[in-house]
């Protein structure tokens, strides 16, 4: 005997109209759930979030720009989620390993419902997604990362490796400094460090994680530490074995 | 490793035929009312058998002088000094094996066989020597060809395979369900769109099984597929995707590989156009240059886009298809930029 609850909120990421159209037909037969947008890529999809606040994500992986992956990445766990795919191997895996909701096209409204239905109760138990475990098992290792997404509110900036210029430390945050401008990101230094190119991107510093193709001179600064000077004129610290992996690099 | 060393049947063989050398020289050099055959025959045979291990370094001999490279008065020096060195070392070995057996009381005349035939048997270990060099430059020709055979052969089935890919890369799964699920999508909304769309994936599938199966076919029917495709895909990406063709009149009784601009059409949209947010224009080019067909896919992509190593797969197989069959004479060529991305096929011009 369930009460009358709430409607459940839902949002559609997906760049094909046609597939968009399909769920709003399914769902408008559901008096349980409203669609509240639309979105055709992962930068409204952020949007729609940051504003909406929505219950449920029906989330399509392959997007431009940014894909399902990276869209989960930037919103956390703060939505439930049902993944949208038509065949990607790697997802597939990545889904059945964290037991996570997802949805074949073409699928019909039975399908859809029972998913739904799991939704429901996984927003009852306030059960969230392990998003890094998730994406991390969903993408084949390709190499070092080629861009830095940073979430801005509702807004995404897409950072490209070969424009940052440095990284700097800030308690449960990273700073990116690329063209001048400072971008804001909730990561670790450590963990940022690990997804860009070692070859290029040297931890000078407890705090600071430098490109060295920005680098223009070291010079001695007191007695026992010295100073990076980068292209620009901008001076970073350098520890004692920050220099030494430095060094060890060029 | 020396070939007859790597088989035991070959050293068999190789030995065996010592082993008769051994008793003709016996026969050679027993007299009447001098040594018997039996006497010959237990002072040279042995020494024979270890000559034959000795002439097995032949080998090396052929191996630093391989017949092509060479000239004939290096190969001479070479081949002649080792054997005079080789037939040298024959001969003191058998004196000294003669020595030896001079303590048994049947044998004790050895010695001066060897003070007598000296110069006949230096002589004959020299032949043996270049005969058994001659040898091994046979076998070591008969297997190198052999290699070569399972070379082209192994070529042969690389060639085979890389098009067996293409083809079974074909129909890409991840489009089929697309397909489909537009279909699902327009039966609600507009159900002769959905037809339509059924209709066209239907003809798509059809053709490309049908040309598939074929090695050549006239251009224009490939042209017809890679429309058909384009088609289909403007039925899912709707306005985010525009077609632009530019084909010269004429270019379609040109024969060329079967699905060979399909695989690059398809990369365009998946790799190019649906990348992008508002999408762009695929423009499909094909011209009669002079001596052959050019045809060019051209697609806007996203300057932004993440660099995958898997984007390379389908042009390579186009690649290797174009080298199996035409070898140097067909060219592929690929232009990018940050925000384009062009492929040119070259082919010889070939009538029907």
């Amino acid at each position: 005997m369930s009460e009358q609850t709430t409607k459940i909120r839902a949002v559609i990421v997906d760049d094909e109209e046609l597939a968009r159209s399909v769920l709003r037909e399914f769902l408008a037969g559901r008096p349980d759930v409203e669609v509240v947008a639309e979105c055709a890529n992962g930068f409204e999809a952020v949007r729609a979030v940051t504003e909406l606040k929505p219950d449920l994500l029906f989330l399509d992986i392959q997007m431009p720009k940014l894909d399902g992956f990276e869209v989960l990445e930037l919103i956390g766990s703060e939505v439930a989620v049902i993944f949208v795919t038509a065949y990607d191997e790697f997802a597939l895996r990545a889904f059945e390993v964290h037991a996570v909701d997802y949805l074949l096209k073409p699928f019909g409204a039975e399908r859809l419902a029972e998913s739904l239905d799991r939704a429901k109760s996984r927003l009852g138990r306030r059960a969230s997604l392990p998003v890094k475990a998730l994406v991390s098992t969903a993408r084949p290792k390709e190499g070092p990362a080629q861009r830095v997404l940073v979430r801005d509110g509702p807004r995404v900036h897409v950072v490209p490796v070969d424009k940052l210029d440095y990284v700097q430390a800030q308690d449960d945050y990273v700073c990116l400094h690329s063209e001048g401008k400072a971008f804001l990101k909730e990561q670790t230094l450590a963990e940022l460090e690990t997804t860009l190119d070692p070859g290029r991107f040297v931890r000078i510093h407890r705090s600071y994680l430098l490109n060295v193709e920005r680098l223009a001179r070291v010079e001695p600064y007191g007695k026992d530490s010295r100073v990076a000077i980068l292209a620009d004129g901008t001076r970073l610290p350098v520890s004692r074995s920050g220099y030494a992996r430095l060094s060890e690099l060029l | 490793m020396n070939p007859f060393l790597a088989r035991g049947d070959r050293l068999g063989l190789y030995l065996a035929s010592w082993l008769a050398v051994g008793g003709l020289l016996a026969s050679a050099v027993a007299r009447p009312g001098g040594f018997t055959w039996g006497q010959a025959l237990v002072v040279l045979v042995p020494v024979t058998l270890v000559y034959g291990f000795v002439c097995l370094s032949s080998w090396y001999v052929c191996r630093a002088t391989p017949l092509r490279a060479r000239s004939g008065s290096s190969l001479l020096t070479n081949i002649g000094g080792a054997s005079i060195v080789a037939s040298g070392f024959w001969l003191l070995l058998g004196q000294g094996w003669a020595r030896l057996l001079s303590g048994v009381p049947a044998l004790d005349a050895a010695p001066a066989l060897y003070a007598r035939d000296r110069v006949l048997l230096f002589t004959v270990g020299v032949l043996l020597y270049v005969l058994a060099t001659a040898v091994h430059y046979t076998v070591i020709a008969v297997e190198q060809s052999r290699a070569a055979e399972r070379r082209a052969l192994e070529l042969q089935l690389l060639a085979r395979e890389a098009e067996l890919k293409t083809l079974r890369a074909q129909i890409d799964p991840h489009f089929l369900f697309n397909c489909l699920h537009s279909i699902s999508a327009l039966t609600g909304s507009d159900p002769a769109a959905a037809r339509r769309m059924c209709l066209l994936l239907g003809e798509f599938l059809r053709t490309s099984v049908k040309l598939g199966a074929q090695d050549r076919i006239p251009f224009s029917e490939e042209l017809a597929l890679a429309e058909r495709y384009l088609e289909i895909e403007r039925v899912r990406f709707g306005p985010r995707l525009t077609i632009d063709r530019v084909v010269e009149d004429g270019v379609g009784a040109c024969a060329v590989p079967a699905l060979l601009l399909q695989p690059l059409v398809e990369n365009a949209v998946t790799h190019g156009v649906s990348h992008l947010v508002d999408g762009g224009t695929v423009r499909l080019e094909a011209r009669r240059t002079d001596g052959g067909l050019t045809v060019a896919v051209e697609n806007r992509c996203d300057p932004d886009r993440p660099k995958r190593p898997r984007t390379g797969v389908g042009l390579q197989n186009v690649r290797k298809r174009l080298a199996a069959q035409y070898g140097g004479e067909a060219a592929l060529r690929v232009d990018e930029s940050a925000e384009r991305f062009r492929v040119e096929l070259r082919l010889p011009w070939a009538g029907e």
